[in-house]
């Protein structure tokens, strides 16, 4: 039976699913580094998937599209940093309003602009790349410029975070925000460098999963945002960890979906738990010790 | 002393009302872009929920799950155990509940109320009392495991449901016999008539003044709090924090489930899938504009109710969807003037 599911057509569906994963989550590794807890991965992904959408229905053009997603993602971000930063106020309950603004706001507008509660019209998706897409076997990733973008930045974001100054600062504002003051570090600056990366990744996310299925629709993000997170926890923070995660929850989530298709009888809700279920044995410890930014969620 | 106290008092006074008008003001302005008449929306929703008894029983009847949810998170909340899980929570309780009911209902007529109730309530505890567990034994944040417990319900309850206990081609669970139910308010006066308020409501409220005597009344409630604002200094007081944390939560997990005596034995006589329609995160920003305190909670919950029943009439000007933005922005204006007072005007860091 199983040659029957892990065929060509899933593996690349794998990769594919893997994309909002891991985009979601080095989001919010960029903001947890810094020590500001970004639980609302989820909104800023149904938020800018639905600004793509709406901009790229109303102009015709995905980069248009694009780009005003992106905006979309940095101005809330920019609210959350003052939120959480500059108010100082506990990260998780504004994390959980934002995720409940922006689910809202989709669904808001939706129902205003497009006069339909389940989706909008269709759309045209984001252009595949020239000569890559052409690529035999694999041009269906290579192609798609987002999903290139998002295998990159596994190594774009360990260098960042390792090897850079920024990163270094980054780091050190969220594992010891007085020290960091002490040595010149502004400290709220990085912070919301962190919140800002986070906002435009995790954009991103949902732009893709937007362009990708060429109709948004309501519950479309189906907790990828919250997934993210877990994938972020289980791999300790860590982008090459974070990759491996990302790979197994996208492994099971087309697993999920072929299972449904081939009605084999297994039940899909047990493989839609699953991502749920070893986060929480990952965290209670079962396999390997996790450890947050120290200064993880403290305002500062 | 007292002049602090006084002092904290108005602040919280201050706070919510300025949050409430702020977001208004928000609303009102939101709606003037996207091309609405605010004062007309405005006018048409007073006048559908107050005109008639059947929009305020409406409103009653949507208020009445946010009140029982509200108190219940209240527990966690005053123990600063922020349980975002309130929406799995309830959801397992109330689906054991009828099934219990439904299945038992022929041999023990009205006595498996009751009994459906205590279990119901059980399975919420217990699943209220594994991230409890988790945090004290491992230390790990009860957001991010009520968060994925959340999930892991939901999708236990679509298992059972589509798998063995739904009713053919539907999402919800057979009919309770009519005689397990709470009598619609409808029964004793006509001024209610067709809406689905009942008896719940009052149980609601009871439950609001219970809880509200417990957490001020009683050393129990002082315990918690004390472990909520300090846990350093209540171990010193000899405050088992640990114990109180585990208690906290069963309780506070284990009162979400009685919104089924609304919406089950008040109303559908069954559970269905989705029925609470985020009603455990709705229930948060009803707490947290009350401060968590019980008494509170019943005015914040009949405001959503009036907001919620409301924006369903105001439909046909603007989508009801409104409403959510309006709870989002309720909790990041209170939560943003709350700290906004604090700096100002008490003075604190």
């Amino acid at each position: 039976m199983l040659e029957s599911i892990i065929t060509y057509s899933f593996f690349m569906q794998v990769f594919r699913m893997f994309t909002p994963y891991y985009l979601g989550a080095s989001a919010a590794t960029f903001s947890e580094r810094s020590g500001v807890v970004n639980i609302a991965i989820e909104g800023f992904m149904i938020i800018s998937a639905f600004s793509y959408a709406a901009i790229t229905i109303a102009t015709q053009n995905p980069y248009l599209g694009l780009i005003g997603g992106l905006i979309i993602g940095i101005l809330f971000s920019l609210f959350f940093s003052l939120f959480t930063i500059k108010l100082k106020i506990n990260q998780i309950v504004i994390g959980v309003g934002f995720n409940l603004l922006m689910a809202g706001l989709a669904k808001f507008l939706m129902l205003l602009f497009f006069h339909s509660s389940s989706n909008t019209p269709g759309y045209p998706h984001i252009p595949r790349l020239p000569f890559l897409k052409s690529i035999p076997m694999i041009g269906d990733l290579t192609g798609d410029s987002i999903i290139i973008f998002a295998l990159l930045l596994v190594f774009i974001s360990q260098t960042v975070l390792f090897k850079t100054r920024f990163g270094l600062r980054l780091r050190s504002v969220g594992e010891n925000p007085e020290a960091a003051e002490t040595l010149g570090i502004k400290v709220r600056l990085y912070k919301s460098g962190g919140v800002i990366i986070c906002g435009l990744l995790a954009s991103l996310g949902g732009i893709w999963l937007a362009s990708n299925q060429g109709s948004f629709s309501d519950g479309m993000v189906a907790g990828r945002g919250y997934i993210a997170i877990a994938a972020m926890i289980i791999g300790k923070w860590k982008p090459m960890n974070i990759f491996f995660a990302c790979l197994m929850f996208a492994f099971f989530e087309s697993l999920e979906i072929a299972l449904q298709i081939s009605g084999s009888g297994i039940p899909s809700q047990f493989v839609q738990m699953l991502p749920y279920l070893i986060t929480i044995l990952v965290l209670i410890g079962f396999v390997g010790k996790t450890k947050p930014p120290a200064a993880d969620g403290i305002p500062y | 002393m007292e002049l602090t106290v006084t002092k904290k008092v108005k602040a919280n006074i201050l706070s919510t009302s300025i949050s409430l008008v702020a977001t208004i003001i928000i609303l009102f302005v939101f709606l003037y872009l996207v091309g609405k008449d605010p004062f007309e929306v405005m006018q048409k929703m007073l006048t559908e929920v107050f005109g008639t008894g059947y929009g305020i029983g409406q409103a009653i009847f949507k208020a009445t799950p946010l009140i029982i949810c509200g108190c219940g998170l209240a527990f966690c909340f005053q123990a600063s155990l922020f349980n975002i899980g309130a929406e799995g929570q309830l959801n397992l309780g109330v689906f054991v509940m009828s099934i219990v009911a439904y299945m038992f209902d022929d041999y023990l007529g009205i006595f498996i109320l009751p009994i459906a109730v205590a279990i119901g309530f059980a399975v919420s505890a217990f699943w209220g009392f594994i991230p409890a567990y988790i945090k004290i034994k491992r230390g790990v944040s009860e957001v991010i495991t009520t968060i994925m417990m959340n999930f892991i319900s939901l999708a236990l309850i679509n298992y059972f449901l589509i798998e063995f206990l739904a009713v053919k081609s539907t999402v919800r669970t057979e009919k309770i016999l009519d005689v397990i139910s709470i009598p619609k308010l409808s029964v004793f006066s006509d001024y209610f008539e067709g809406s689905s308020a009942n008896l719940t409501f009052f149980f609601a409220i009871a439950l609001a003044a219970a809880t509200y005597f417990i957490f001020y009344k009683t050393s129990f409630g002082y315990k918690l709090r004390a472990v909520g604002l300090n846990p350093k200094a209540s171990r010193y007081l000899g405050i088992n924090t640990n114990k109180m944390t585990v208690i906290a939560f069963m309780i506070g997990a284990g009162i979400t489930s009685l919104v089924g005596l609304n919406f089950v034995f008040g109303y559908k006589g069954y559970y269905e899938y989705g029925f609470s329609n985020n009603l455990g995160f709705t229930a948060i920003a009803v707490t947290l504009l009350a401060k968590n305190n019980p008494i509170g909670i019943i005015f914040t919950a009949l405001l959503f109710g009036i907001m919620d029943y409301g924006g369903l009439s105001v439909n046909t000007l603007v989508p009801k969807e409104i409403m959510l933005v309006f709870q989002a922005l309720v909790i990041l204006s209170i939560l943003s003037f709350d700290r906004i007072i604090k700096i100002y005007y008490l003075k604190e860091k």
